[in-house]
């Protein structure tokens, strides 16, 4: 949880920070807007799918936040769309329970969900997961070791110290550590996760990642029922707090 | 335009008054020709008989026998054969207009002779009878491929099965050829397809009365049976040894057919032919009827099997709007609830107490929705289920991480399968089951357990596995549940006697917990607690670590 204290403090004061939110709901953009306030400079708005994307090209915003439910486009078509020449990182509302839902706009490209309602605290921690990713030029771990809680990841050396001490994974428990850590912060769904470790075609391997992913957090969690590391997004996938 | 060209060749099959090859006054003119032949041989070589040698003669004879054979068939042709042997011997072997031999080797010539003309006759119309047999089977194969491609050409089954009825109708020739299948309640007889004028059923009920009821009885029996000309009825029952139908023998004048439409095994409908003039089945037609019906039986199966496909997809059709109206709904409910919980967040940081309790009531709104959300769409079967391998830790995980706000994690014990530190403590327990729905199920456990139990009492979560199920044990020190509420508190909108209404929630959590486990196999159990609360356990199927994990 994120206190008050922490949401009240501007993280990035000294840079110009532009989000465009993309919904038809005044009132929504105005909860986003006030959410977004201590952490950004300019607020850009959007009423309609067409009208965000040309104000993105115009504008080059540094977070866009997207609701679904627009009046004239499907919200995965946009968030493809946008891909296609932005990386720029896609923070999804999504009022609908569908997980199959979140999933294929996590696959189109964006890079994190939050379902509604959602408190204003909730928000924030997602939006500045994601600028403090954006920020990040190098790949997290890549040239020194990361360090996350009580662990130590050298991807270079191909080490993972807990607490002082070596642990030892199998090779895919390392390619499930290498593909979380590279995509820190962000929600990875299951198939981006696969993909990343396995390639293409692994039927099999695909219907135990989530057994995979279980024996790697017994290794690495303090406590695997209560993981601090890889957070399970249920139904989803899974997101790997950098914070612990 | 196949069947009309093919039309000219179809007289072997046509209305009996169209003059089959063994109608009694052609016969007769042939005898009567073909006698006259001989006697005008007899008659040319009689007069030239001086410079006639025996095989001459022989010779003649046996053209005429032959010809005789191929035009008017084997009983002419042996006819000629004994008349010409008579005529050899009296007129043209020595002594004449005798039948005395004098040379015994005449003997030899006549006998070859008589021989030799009956066997040829015999021969040739056997060749002919083949020749007929080999034209009949061409027609026969001509008509079957022009009633597949018919069906196959037809677009709709409707129209395949009237191309059927069509095909039937002109091969047997008769007005009328129709399809009946039962219909409605309760079934009754009605005509699916039609083919030709078939004016005694178009729309005169009085008049299809009688024939209707024996159709009934066709259908049931599983027999054929007509109607013949003089009005009575004739009934191919009785004999159900075998498989095949029993049809009217040849000679039966018949009004009106009916044959039962039967595919593996089972009676779809009624072949109905009918026709103004009597007509009767010879074995050519019989056989054709029957390979007919069987197609038309199949093209009755094929439209009902088409209506029960576009039947399917209307339901399908109604349960995807359904599940779109469900999300629908969903997102208009939760976008104002979004904005009046973030407004009432920020009065709250402003220091507003009263602020504080409306985000709390827009939170308790939001269960709310997602529960009768949840409960509608378990009720129009609309839930997906998506069973994958998870590890029970991790659903463990999920639920804590998600009652986090609600309820203080250290008052949730979770008491065994922990794991030791190293990772190589107790293997890691997985259950093949939707993760969102069993964290839903496992949510509103964890959730009724912290409404009923005293504040300061622990809850505790045990995890195991017994045989082939996963067991999530949820148990508090509540007040418990009598035996006779055990039943009813997995009941919708239930609520423990003496409960105020507003304990959160409407009733709904268990019922929705149960529901969800059921959907994917397990369930969700009630015990009493040793020393006095609740346990409720959430069961799902359990499954096997991979081979080689890790």
């Amino acid at each position: 949880m994120v206190t008050n204290e922490e949401t009240r403090a501007p993280l990035f004061a000294a840079v110009d920070r532009r989000v465009l939110v993309i919904d038809d709901e005044p009132n929504i953009r105005r909860v986003v807007k006030d959410a977004l306030r201590p952490d950004v400079s300019r607020v850009l708005e959007a009423r309609s799918g067409s009208e965000a994307l040309s104000i993105a090209a115009a504008e080059r915003p540094d977070l866009i936040v997207l609701d679904l439910g627009l009046p004239d486009m499907d919200g995965i078509e946009v968030c493809r769309q946008l891909r296609g020449w932005t990386s720029a990182p896609i923070l999804v509302l999504s009022a609908r329970d569908s997980e199959t839902e979140k999933t294929a706009l996590l696959d189109a490209g964006a890079d994190d969900y939050v379902t509604k309602p959602f408190g204003p605290a909730e928000f924030r921690a997602r939006v500045r997961a994601q600028l403090r990713r954006a920020g990040m030029s190098k790949v997290p771990g890549g040239d020194e070791p990361l360090h996350v809680g009580d662990l130590t990841i050298d991807l270079a050396r191909r080490t993972v110290t807990r607490a002082g001490s070596t642990v030892h994974l199998t090779p895919t428990e390392w390619g499930l550590l290498v593909a979380f850590v590279k995509s820190a912060g962000k929600t990875i769904t299951h198939q981006q996760l696969f993909r990343a470790v396995w390639g293409a075609a692994h039927g099999d391997a695909q219907q135990y990642l989530r057994v995979y992913v279980a024996h790697l957090r017994r290794k690495i969690e303090p406590d695997p029922y209560e993981p601090k590391y890889i957070v399970t997004e249920p139904g989803v996938g899974y997101r790997f707090e950098p914070e612990g | 335009m196949e069947r009309s060209r093919a039309e000219p060749r179809l007289s072997p099959y046509g209305v009996p008054q169209d003059a089959p090859p063994t109608d009694t006054p052609h016969v007769v003119v042939r005898w009567i020709v073909w006698l006259g032949v001989l006697t005008v041989i007899t008659v040319v070589m009689l007069t030239l008989r001086p410079q006639l040698d025996k095989a001459h003669v022989a010779l003649g004879f046996l053209i005429v026998v032959l010809g005789g054979s191929a035009a008017g068939g084997r009983a002419l042709g042996v006819a000629l054969a004994v008349l010409a042997f008579i005529l050899f011997n009296y007129l043209f072997l020595t002594p004449y207009y005798t039948f005395i031999i004098g040379d015994p080797l005449d003997w030899l010539v006549l006998v070859a002779f008589l021989t030799t003309g009956v066997v040829a006759a015999q021969l040739l119309n056997r060749a002919q009878e083949r020749a007929e047999i080999a034209r009949q089977r061409a027609i026969e194969v001509e008509r079957l491929a022009a009633l597949g491609s018919e069906t196959l050409n037809a677009g709709r089954a409707e129209d395949a099965l009237l191309a059927i009825a069509e095909v039937i109708r002109s091969t047997i020739g008769v007005d009328c050829c129709e399809v009946l299948v039962p219909r409605g309640t309760p079934p009754q007889l009605t005509p699916l397809t039609r083919a030709g004028p078939c004016s005694d059923g178009a729309g005169a009920p009085a008049d299809v009365t009688s024939p209707w009821s024996l159709a009934v009885w066709v259908a049931e029996k599983r027999a054929v049976a007509a109607e013949r000309a003089d009005g009575t009825k004739w009934i191919g029952a009785g004999d159900h040894s075998d498989e095949l139908l029993r049809w009217p023998a040849e000679d039966t004048e018949i009004r009106t057919l009916l044959a039962p439409l039967i595919v593996r095994d089972r009676t779809v409908g009624v072949l109905r032919v009918s026709n103004a003039r009597p007509f009767s089945l010879d074995s050519g037609r019989e056989q054709f009827l029957s390979a007919l019906s069987f197609y038309a039986a199949l093209g009755v199966e094929r439209v009902q099997l088409v209506a029960e496909a576009e039947r399917a997809e209307a339901f399908r059709q109604a349960d995807t709007l359904k599940s779109a109206l469900i999300a629908g709904v969903s997102h208009d409910l939760r976008t104002p609830l979004t904005t009046i919980k973030a407004l009432a967040h920020s009065l709250g940081e402003a220091g507003s107490p009263e602020a504080l309790a409306i985000e709390e009531e827009a939170d308790r709104l939001n269960r709310l929705v997602a529960d009768l959300l949840d409960l509608s769409r378990l009720n129009a079967g609309a839930m997906p289920m998506r069973p994958e391998i998870n590890a029970a830790e991790d659903l463990v995980g999920a639920a804590l991480r998600r009652v986090g706000g609600a309820i203080d994690p250290k008052r949730i014990r979770v008491t065994a399968g922990r794991a030791s530190a190293n990772g190589d403590g107790n293997p890691v327990l997985l259950g093949q089951f939707d993760f969102v729905q069993s964290l839903r199920a496992l949510v509103n456990l964890l959730e009724n357990a912290d409404k009923y139990s005293p504040p300061d009492e622990p809850i505790e979560l045990t995890v195991r596995r017994v045989g082939d199920r996963l067991q999530f044990a949820v148990a508090d020190r509540g007040p418990g549940v009598e035996e006779a509420e055990a039943v009813r508190i997995f009941e919708p909108f239930y609520r423990a006697p003496g409960v105020p209404p507003d304990a959160g929630g409407a009733g709904l959590g268990l019922a929705i917990a149960r529901r969800l486990a059921a959907e994917q196999g397990g369930d969700v159990e009630y015990e009493a607690r040793r020393g006095g609360g609740s346990v409720f356990t959430l069961v799902l199927p359990a499954a096997d670590s991979p081979p080689n994990a890790g």
